[in-house]
């Protein structure tokens, strides 16, 4: 027998950003490195920050946020805006 | 006779239209504007400006800034900023950002009432975002606003299914327990109760974190019906939704985690009698329909409108039961002391519901200490492991005394703020401990307060007596006490919230 039901869930349609391009090389390119302040993410992005100037990177943008607990504030992601690209350490 | 006439103030604010905090005080600015001279200026295009006044059905005058000549003029950093103008438009006060004290505050200076209670949804105070003329321009597209702040949504679209209604809402909305089939009958009962209490069934009580799904009273209801709740609990509901997309309680970050936190709800006040909610015996387990229902119909508004689904964002790496419902009511007749809602500042014959990210109960059994002091030396033991035995001062923790124990604690004198100041000076870690291997909460040991305990130098477990939350639940009979440890705590984590009901 047909049913109807009232919809429980979000219907709201997320409209994402798209992602930029893929950076073709890294010479002369900025890029930031972002800590959600976990502990180790630090040493990790320390190891990655030597690999990307071994690589070419011109400039490197170490930005940390305040707590892993929450989204990183306006302050902070104005701090990388300007970069190519950002690296994010996630997780401890 | 000359009598002086107020000073014809006016309110200007500069707002961005995708600027969250701007969304967020807009309400404000319609509720001042109704009976003072309140206008706003736009940063942004003509659209969007347009937009924004829809969405956000702006009561003032709104106006656009093309070229930033007026945001330069005001020197803005910060939007929002809220200026008060005397009849010389000469700036009086400057309000940069969200401040609910500084509304009523700027409210008061137009000889109007208040704008901001402290129980409206919105929290105390919200930073704003850059100015846009001091933007840094990058050339990448921003992405599209989230209209968060919106007070009305769209109604629940119907799902005509022509299965087994069970296996429908097992196979799409993918709860692993079964549901009441949210039928429009069933939910129009819950709406009815609703309205009653004057809610309009497309009004947004909630953004519910971490996807930001609109809880309209409709699809609260919905959720509702398939918890199992009676329609009388929608005037819990609304508030309990209020609380948990409170930014303090910080479900964002709960509801992702890697760590056990689940939100457990406490009930407090006369709706525990009114509703049925059981605060005795088996108060943490499958005792009464409103406790369960209650409970459980908060985690489904967190996986169908929060999106925070066990197989995807939610992120826990052993979870936790309470995910399935997580709901106690405090014994308030078995409490001496003051319960907790008037702790968090509400009034004896109000009733609440207050929310904290917990992990699940870690019994504490004391059946032969005869002395406050033996029983609650016996809960601080159990205090000092919470996260990791060596980590101090990042976590709080909750207190469920069962009333066997508070007997015992009452009838050596101590009060509650005595049983809170007990549990902080005498739960500590040796320093002993620190000597060894390293690990979590070693390298932090700098930041600690040494204090001693019975004798041997410890470090204190927790930041401040406030750390400890304590509430009286449980049976009569069997000398138990449980504790739950918490997720991070604090501005940086979730900190507890209790909303009136």
């Amino acid at each position: 027998m047909p049913t109807t039901l009232v919809n429980p869930m979000n219907e709201t349609t997320p409209e994402a950003a798209r992602p930029p391009a893929r950076l073709a090389a890294l010479e002369g390119r900025t890029i930031a490195l972002l800590d959600i302040s976990k502990p180790g993410g630090s040493a990790f992005l320390d190891r990655i920050e030597m690999h990307l100037k071994h690589r070419g990177a011109s400039k490197i943008i170490r930005a940390m946020k305040p707590t892993f607990a929450k989204p990183a504030p306006a302050s902070v992601i104005e701090s990388i805006r300007s970069a190519a690209a950002v690296i994010e350490a996630l997780a401890d | 006779m000359n009598f002086a006439q107020p000073m014809p103030l006016r309110l200007v604010a500069i707002l961005q239209t995708d600027c969250p905090t701007c969304r967020l005080i807009t309400p404000y600015l319609n509720a001042l504007a109704e009976a003072a001279p309140v206008s706003a200026i736009s940063q942004d295009s003509e659209p969007d400006t347009a937009e924004f006044a829809r969405q956000m059905s702006v009561r003032f005058p709104l106006t656009r800034d093309p070229d930033f000549a007026l945001s330069k003029r005001f020197g803005v950093v910060t939007v929002p900023t809220l200026y008060v103008l005397d009849e010389n438009d000469r700036v009086l006060r400057q309000e940069p950002g969200f401040d609910k004290n500084a509304l009523n505050e700027i409210a008061a200076l137009l000889h109007l009432s208040p704008v901001a209670t402290p129980f409206d949804g919105a929290p105390p105070s919200k930073p704003g975002c850059t100015s846009r003329h001091l933007e840094s321009p990058s050339g990448a597209p921003s992405a599209p606003a989230l209209d968060v702040y919106a007070t009305r949504g769209d109604s629940a679209s119907q799902i005509h299914i022509d299965e087994d209604e069970f296996e429908y809402c097992f196979r799409v909305f993918k709860d692993a327990l079964p549901v009441i089939p949210p039928t429009p009958g069933r939910v129009e009962k819950m709406l009815h109760a609703a309205c009653m209490q004057g809610r309009d069934p497309r009004e947004i009580v909630a953004r519910v974190p971490p996807c930001y799904g609109a809880a309209t009273v409709e699809k609260i209801a919905a959720n509702a019906v398939m918890a199992g709740c009676v329609p009388e609990m929608m005037r819990v509901l609304i508030p309990l939704a209020r609380a948990v997309a409170d930014e303090r309680f910080n479900a964002h970050g709960v509801q992702a985690t890697t760590h056990f936190a689940a939100p457990l709800i406490i009930v407090n006040g006369p709706v525990r009698g009114e509703l049925a909610f059981h605060s005795r015996q088996n108060v943490f387990s499958n005792v009464a329909r409103s406790n369960s229902t209650l409970g459980r119909a908060l985690q489904l508004m967190l996986l169908n409108l929060g999106g925070a689904r066990p197989d995807a964002i939610d992120m826990s790496a052993l979870g936790n039961p309470g995910k399935f419902s997580f709901c106690i009511a405090e014994n308030e007749e078995e409490n001496p002391w003051q319960p907790l809602h008037l702790d968090n500042g509400l009034a004896r014959d109000q009733s609440a519901v207050t929310l904290f990210a917990g992990e699940a109960p870690h019994g504490v059994s004391e059946h032969n200490a005869r002395t406050a002091r033996g029983v609650l030396k016996a809960i601080s033991y159990a205090l000092a492991t919470v996260w990791s035995y060596r980590a101090c001062m990042n976590s709080e923790a909750l207190v469920v005394l069962a009333p066997e124990h508070v007997r015992t604690i009452h009838r050596d004198g101590f009060t509650k703020e005595n049983v809170r100041d007990f549990l902080f000076e005498n739960t500590g870690i040796p320093l002993r401990c620190y000597d060894g291997d390293p690990g979590e909460g070693v390298a932090q040991r700098a930041l600690y307060q040494q204090i001693t305990i019975d004798g041997e130098p410890c470090y204190q477990k927790f930041r401040a007596p406030q750390s400890i939350k304590i509430v009286v639940a449980g049976g009569t009979a069997g000398k138990f006490s449980a504790v739950l440890g918490s997720w991070a705590a604090g501005p940086r984590g979730s900190q507890m919230v209790t909303y009136p009901v």
